[in-house]
């Protein structure tokens, strides 16, 4: 209740343009009740919201709302700033040479240069596709696993493992610390120059949390300002009827974890490993399929490379395991015709705002 | 409409709480400033055993119930959440209290809990542990910052005790104990309460007050062997046996007024 407040008046919601009446009225009144508690906050709490330091996030009125509220940590440009140069510092890593934004690249929606695996400090690798980084205010639960609890303390997990950033966050602190351009952007974003841990993860969580993807052809038609050609339009129909149980719009994800039939022994338990529960073995956080076109290659540990594939794998590739989501238990079957129609459709979802968007350059 | 009436007088009434609750908070800001108030540190001993043989990082011990020898390189944990009973029955709370107890670091094992308003205590609660809302509210500070290496990155939670050393009975030759887990049936976090008996703590003006407590180490390896397994790197069973028997050993020493 009380962050949904704080974060009223960044959050500008956007005309809602759609079919429906009681939804249209519904959202007024919203918005009314909305604008009034904003304005009896405004009148006793001291924001830094003032038009030179504050930043907007524009969401579309059919998202929910946002997960992470801003608790502690208000949208800022000073903050977005000082995340922006963490997210590209490469001096984060061990050894000076890999920051967040190798292998989170903009052009790729904040995932890496189509490669299956990332190379960490060392050349070492991991077992698992960098996900993309948008949209993460929504999402309550972080990584393949779902491991990570908190959007703040996401950061510590790749900045610290040993074949990703392999760096220590006692030594990570000390190194801003003798940085004087990292201290003057942590005076303007919080008021001090001394550097904590709790400061760099909060300035990246700004940094984070303005990679909204809600321009995307798909958003503009929902809002009126364009249309679907025939095959895309079928193929919205197609994947309402085949696919959004699990990779559920608007975020196109359900944000639940599945054994999506990829092998019938596991080499990585995935979300198991973090409940020690043998039924949430071989399962996976359901990954939105926004920007999908832009991400190959697919799967937690990145077996597909194209599109194609996943759509077979679901058609006649569905191994049956112990933990195999029920919804996949006879697979998905899919013409070439309707395979070639929910292509069609998936890549409305690229958002050429984001990747193109200036603010991250 | 007349939905929308209802809903425009709701979001109404809501402002009007909003803004008065403002208020309120404003006043309270005045109360309690004229009360005396003295130092109360609670100071921290760790024992080996029962026989309270002395326990330090880098040296030989042997552990009285199984035999184990062991040397400890690090030894860390959280205590936190201090409360006080005065003599009337109301409690004093710590607005922000989260230690980090460090064998490696004298100064960590005395924890000053500030400014008390002066009176008559009779009892003291804790937390062994860090809360579950802690290990679920993002960046902290502090003693429960990151750069401690107390918080589990791919995992998200704290790890509230880590015990790691060397022994000839480890078949790689060393030991690690991360213990934690503070949701479910893995939940470790435990309360204690300490009665200081007949003798009411006394907290006087300008003055420092001292809880001695004593904690026994070995009591992690009172169920939980090294033949057992050498290694606890998340919650769990284990864990949870481990850090329920080393709880049990924290113990009110005597207080220095």
């Amino acid at each position: 209740m009380n962050g949904a407040v704080i974060t009223a008046p960044f959050l500008l919601r956007m005309p809602l343009l759609t079919i429906n009446n009681t939804i249209k009225l519904n959202f007024m009144l919203r918005n009314i009740s909305f604008f009034i508690v904003g304005l009896s906050l405004f009148s006793c709490n001291k924001i830094q919201n003032n038009k030179e330091e504050g930043l907007t996030i524009k969401i579309p009125s059919y998202f929910p709302q946002p997960t992470y509220k801003f608790i502690n940590n208000p949208l800022k440009k000073a903050t977005f700033e000082w995340g922006k140069k963490l997210f590209n510092d490469p001096s984060l890593s061990s050894d000076g040479t890999i920051s967040c934004a190798t292998c989170h690249a903009q052009t790729h929606a904040f995932a890496d240069h189509n490669v299956p695996l990332s190379a960490g400090v060392n050349g070492a690798f991991g077992n698992r596709n960098t996900p993309p980084i948008f949209n993460m205010i929504w999402s309550k639960n972080f990584m393949w696993d779902g491991g990570i609890n908190h959007l703040e303390i996401m950061s510590v997990a790749p900045l610290t493992n040993p074949v990703e950033m392999n760096e220590s966050m006692e030594n990570i602190v000390f190194k801003l610390n003798q940085s004087d351009t990292h201290k003057t952007a942590c005076i303007k974003a919080f008021g001090t120059s001394e550097i904590t841990d709790a400061h760099l993860l909060k300035a990246l969580t700004i940094y984070m949390s303005m990679m909204v993807s809600s321009n995307s052809k798909y958003d503009k038609v929902l809002q009126k300002k364009s249309n679907f050609t025939l095959d895309e339009g079928i193929g919205y129909s197609l994947f309402l009827a085949k696919c959004n149980q699990c990779h559920t719009e608007p975020l196109f994800t359900n944000n639940s974890y599945e054994n999506n039939g990829l092998d019938l022994v596991f080499n990585d338990l995935g979300r198991g490993k973090i409940t020690e529960n043998s039924e949430d073995n071989g399962k996976f956080k359901v990954p939105s399929l926004r920007n999908i076109m832009l991400t190959y290659p697919y799967m937690h540990d990145g077996r597909f490379w194209s599109i194609d594939q996943v759509l077979d794998h679901y058609d006649h590739g569905i191994v049956h395991s112990p933990t195999l989501s029920p919804t996949l238990s006879n697979g998905i079957s899919l013409t070439t015709l309707e395979k070639s129609r929910l292509k069609a459709f998936l890549n409305t979802l690229t958002d050429q705002e984001l990747i193109g968007n200036p603010i991250f350059f | 409409m007349k939905k929308m009436n209802q809903l425009v007088f709701t979001a109404i009434i809501l402002g009007i709480t909003a803004l008065s609750s403002c208020k309120k908070d404003d006043h309270d800001h005045d109360h309690d400033h004229d009360n005396q108030t003295g130092t109360v540190v609670v100071k921290m001993e760790h024992v080996w055993g029962m026989n309270n043989a002395q326990f330090s990082l880098n040296s030989t011990l042997v552990h009285p119930m199984n035999q184990d020898t062991m040397t400890f390189t690090t030894f860390k944990y959280y205590i936190s959440n201090f409360k006080l009973k005065k003599s009337d029955g109301t409690w004093w709370t710590h607005p922000e209290s989260y230690f980090l107890v460090d064998q490696s670091n004298a100064s960590t094992m005395n924890l000053n809990l500030g400014s008390i308003p002066t009176g008559e205590y009779t009892e003291m609660s804790y937390t062994l542990g860090v809360d579950s809302i802690k290990n679920v509210s993002g960046a902290q500070s502090g003693a429960l910052s990151t750069a401690n290496n107390m918080f589990w990155s791919w995992n998200s939670g704290y790890i509230m005790v880590k015990a790691e050393g060397t022994s000839p009975q480890s078949a790689n030759g060393s030991f690690a104990f991360h213990l934690g887990g503070f949701s479910g049936a893995n939940n470790i976090v435990t309360q204690k309460t300490v009665s200081f008996s007949s003798n009411a703590l006394t907290v006087s003006h300008d003055k420092t007050s001292e809880i001695h407590m004593t904690a026994n180490p070995a009591k992690l390896f009172h169920a939980d062997p090294l033949s057992a397994g050498t290694m606890v790197m998340m919650p769990g069973i284990k864990a949870k046996s481990m850090a329920t028997n080393f709880y049990g050993s924290f113990a009110f020493d005597h207080l220095v007024e």
